[in-house]
């Protein structure tokens, strides 16, 4: 009897062992098991992100929609289970529609026509209006059809293709599984085809605002530019083009326009092969237009393989640059003449009187004669140096040469030992000359410049006059605090155009005036001089024949 | 005695040439501006005329143009003396219509006679 009792606790024992061994397995399993499907569900999350950013990177180095799509439907199949995987894309202008179809299990010619049907649904619907889908342009691809089979869609997912809110077209997955497609794989498809979208959103985004950013540069330029191609057709010009050249507003410009605004002065065309050819730029110096001239350069380009695409042309304003240099050489000609007239006279005189001299005949008008030719080359030479010396001033002033000699004297004691040297000059002209100053007035100037100065203004104001009188005035203005020199004549007067050119090393006042010795540069000079000072100098008239004051300051 | 009307406004080169002439045995009739130039030619009637172009009044081209307009005048030769070589100067004094012109400062005073005899020649 005890044998048998202890047997059952025995198998009591094990069984409850065995129980809790059993229990213990049961839940390690599916424990287990839970963790395989997160574990599955976890790996599946991490690929399809994987795949997304691959999407994402390999859309990013293209634009094209058909590859897009291409690239969209192979990473589905990687994530998703279907039988068939179609896409169709709407054309961007006219033209056929695009279907694709890739059949990765055998399905039977009705399926797809269902297919088909499901995504014309869908896109009328999103379109809200029926889409014709007679034009299309099919492709299939993948395992051949089987019409004996007899599977029917039974699940399927549509997603639209919206790229910068533009529908584009339509994707679908549809397998003869029922059930196959939930929340999670709609979900999938959705997030792929968003992410394309996405990146060509912003790729194209980005390529809009680099064009608008070029097109904003070469809008604000002031140079003209533009573009040909091989076929001499004219791919971008900005407006500075049209004006430079002159040509009509406001209408299209060709290649045409351009080409005939500069016939007979370049041959544009000629010059861009040149270009395209030796692969280097070419410039023309100067075309010369109706009122301006322009400086070319024509530049070969070539894309990145290195291919021709044609050529872009710059147009630079050149017109001032010219003009300058048109007034330099006036200039330039303008002192040779003013050098050769007393070198004539010097050249002339000594012939006269060598043959004076040579001709033994003595006698006092010989004398005479020998006096005055002498006289002659003196006054030439004098008359030379003046110039010279004027010549070398300006150009020290326009290199910012100039040095000064900077003392303290009293202005009114250099004013008036100028005014005492010309009394015999105004007085031989029946010229009153008066000089009205305060006592003293002390500054610091160089002597021999100021008294340059004072000089240039008496002289010119003798030399222009022929009746009446000329006043010097100095006054001093404290709130200022600059002393005033004001030179007034009777005489000639200078006109309102002259006035703002007086000073001026180029433009020289009428050949009427020449009778009139002089450099024709002392004001130009003294101009240097006041300025070097840090004052300045103006003039006044009120018109021809009404006088005129010249005026400088000096700081105190 | 060939009648010479000079119009130059420099009274050094004017002097110079004036007494150039008179012991080529000129008769010389020195004028200073284009204005006297003109109305010395019309009194004096000249053989030869001799013009600088710088003069105050009307210049030495002016002075060309007024002679070749007036019928009585314009075919008394014209010399035409400058300092300036430019091309522009040129064309101007050619087409003025003048029998020649030289440049002041490559001539001596004996080289100017000797042109003025040959335009006198002609």
């Amino acid at each position: 009897m005890l044998a048998s009792i202890l047997l059952f606790l025995d198998f009591l024992l094990l069984a409850v062992v065995f129980f809790f061994y059993f229990r213990h397995a049961l839940r390690e399993r599916r424990r287990l098991q839970g963790v395989a499907k997160q574990s599955v569900q976890l790996q599946q999350k991490i690929y399809q992100i994987q795949v997304l950013q691959e999407i994402g990177e390999r859309i990013g180095y293209s634009l094209d929609t058909n590859k897009i799509t291409e690239i969209i439907t192979n990473s589905v199949g990687a994530l998703l289970d279907y039988d068939t995987v179609s896409f169709i894309l709407f054309p961007e202008h006219g033209g056929e529609v695009t279907y694709r179809v890739h059949v990765h299990n055998s399905v039977p010619h009705q399926f797809l026509d269902e297919v088909k049907q499901k995504m014309v649904q869908a896109t009328s619907l999103i379109c809200g209006q029926d889409v014709n889908l007679d034009k299309l342009d099919e492709r299939m691809t993948g395992t051949i059809l089987d019409d004996h089979l007899t599977a029917r869609p039974e699940s399927y997912v549509n997603v639209p293709i919206i790229i910068s809110e533009k529908l584009l077209g339509m994707i679908n997955i549809a397998s003869m599984k029922k059930f196959v497609y939930g929340v999670d794989e709609a979900g999938a498809l959705y997030d792929i085809t968003n992410q394309a979208a996405t990146a060509v959103a912003k790729l194209e985004n980005v390529l809009e605002n680099e064009k608008g950013r070029l097109a904003g540069i070469l809008y604000s330029m002031t140079d003209g530019v533009m573009m040909v191609d091989l076929q001499n057709q004219l791919q971008v010009y900005n407006p500075a083009v049209v004006d430079l050249l002159r040509l009509p507003v406001g209408k299209d410009i060709t290649m045409f326009d351009i080409v005939d605004a500069l016939a007979g002065k370049v041959d544009l065309r000629t010059k861009i092969d040149e270009a395209i050819q030796k692969h280097m730029p070419i410039t023309v110096p100067e075309v010369t237009l109706a009122d301006n001239a322009l400086e070319l350069t024509i530049t070969p380009v070539r894309d990145r393989q290195g291919e021709d695409r044609g050529a872009s042309v710059i147009f630079h304003d050149v017109t001032s640059e010219k003009s300058l240099e048109k007034l330099r050489q006036e200039f330039t000609a303008m002192m040779v003449h003013e050098l050769r007239a007393p070198l004539t006279a010097v050249r002339w005189s000594s012939e006269s009187l060598l043959k004076s001299v040579g001709s033994g005949k003595p006698g006092a008008l010989e004398a005479e004669k020998i006096k005055q030719g002498i006289a002659t080359i003196d006054t030439a030479t004098i008359n030379m140096l003046d110039l010279v010396n004027d010549l070398l001033d300006v150009a020290k002033i326009e290199a910012g040469k100039f040095d000064l000699n900077l003392q303290e004297y009293d202005l009114v004691e250099i004013i008036r030992a100028q005014v005492e040297t010309f009394q015999a000059q105004a007085e031989q002209k029946h010229l009153a000359l008066e000089l009205i100053a305060p006592a003293h007035c002390r500054l610091k100037c160089d002597k021999v410049r100021i008294s340059q100065v004072v000089d240039n203004l008496l002289s010119n104001a003798i030399k222009y006059t022929d009746s009446g009188k000329i006043d010097v005035n100095v006054s001093v203005e404290e709130d200022k605090k600059r002393a005033v020199v004001a030179v007034k004549d009777s005489g000639i007067g200078v006109s309102r155009e002259d006035l703002n050119q007086l000073y001026s090393k180029f433009k020289q006042l009428t050949a009427s005036d020449r009778s009139r010795k002089g450099t024709g540069l002392g004001l130009v000079v003294s101009k240097g001089i006041v300025e070097a000072h840090h004052g300045q100098v103006w003039a006044e008239s009120a018109g021809e024949n009404m006088g005129s004051t010249f005026f400088f300051s000096l700081p105190l | 005695m060939p009648k010479v009307v000079l119009a130059e406004d420099d009274k050094l080169i004017s002097a110079s040439l004036v007494q150039g002439f008179q012991e080529a045995g000129f008769e010389t009739f020195p004028a200073y501006d284009g204005e006297e130039a003109i109305a010395k030619v019309r009194e004096n009637k000249p053989d030869v005329v001799v013009l600088d172009i710088m003069m105050p009044k009307v210049d030495g081209i002016g002075v060309a143009w007024e002679l070749k307009a007036d019928a009585a005048l314009s075919h008394t030769p014209i010399l035409m003396l400058t300092n300036m070589s430019d091309s522009d100067t040129v064309s101007k004094i050619m087409e003025a219509g003048v029998t020649d012109y030289l440049l002041k400062s490559d001539q001596s005073i004996d080289q100017v006679v000797q042109k003025v005899k040959e335009v006198l020649a002609r």
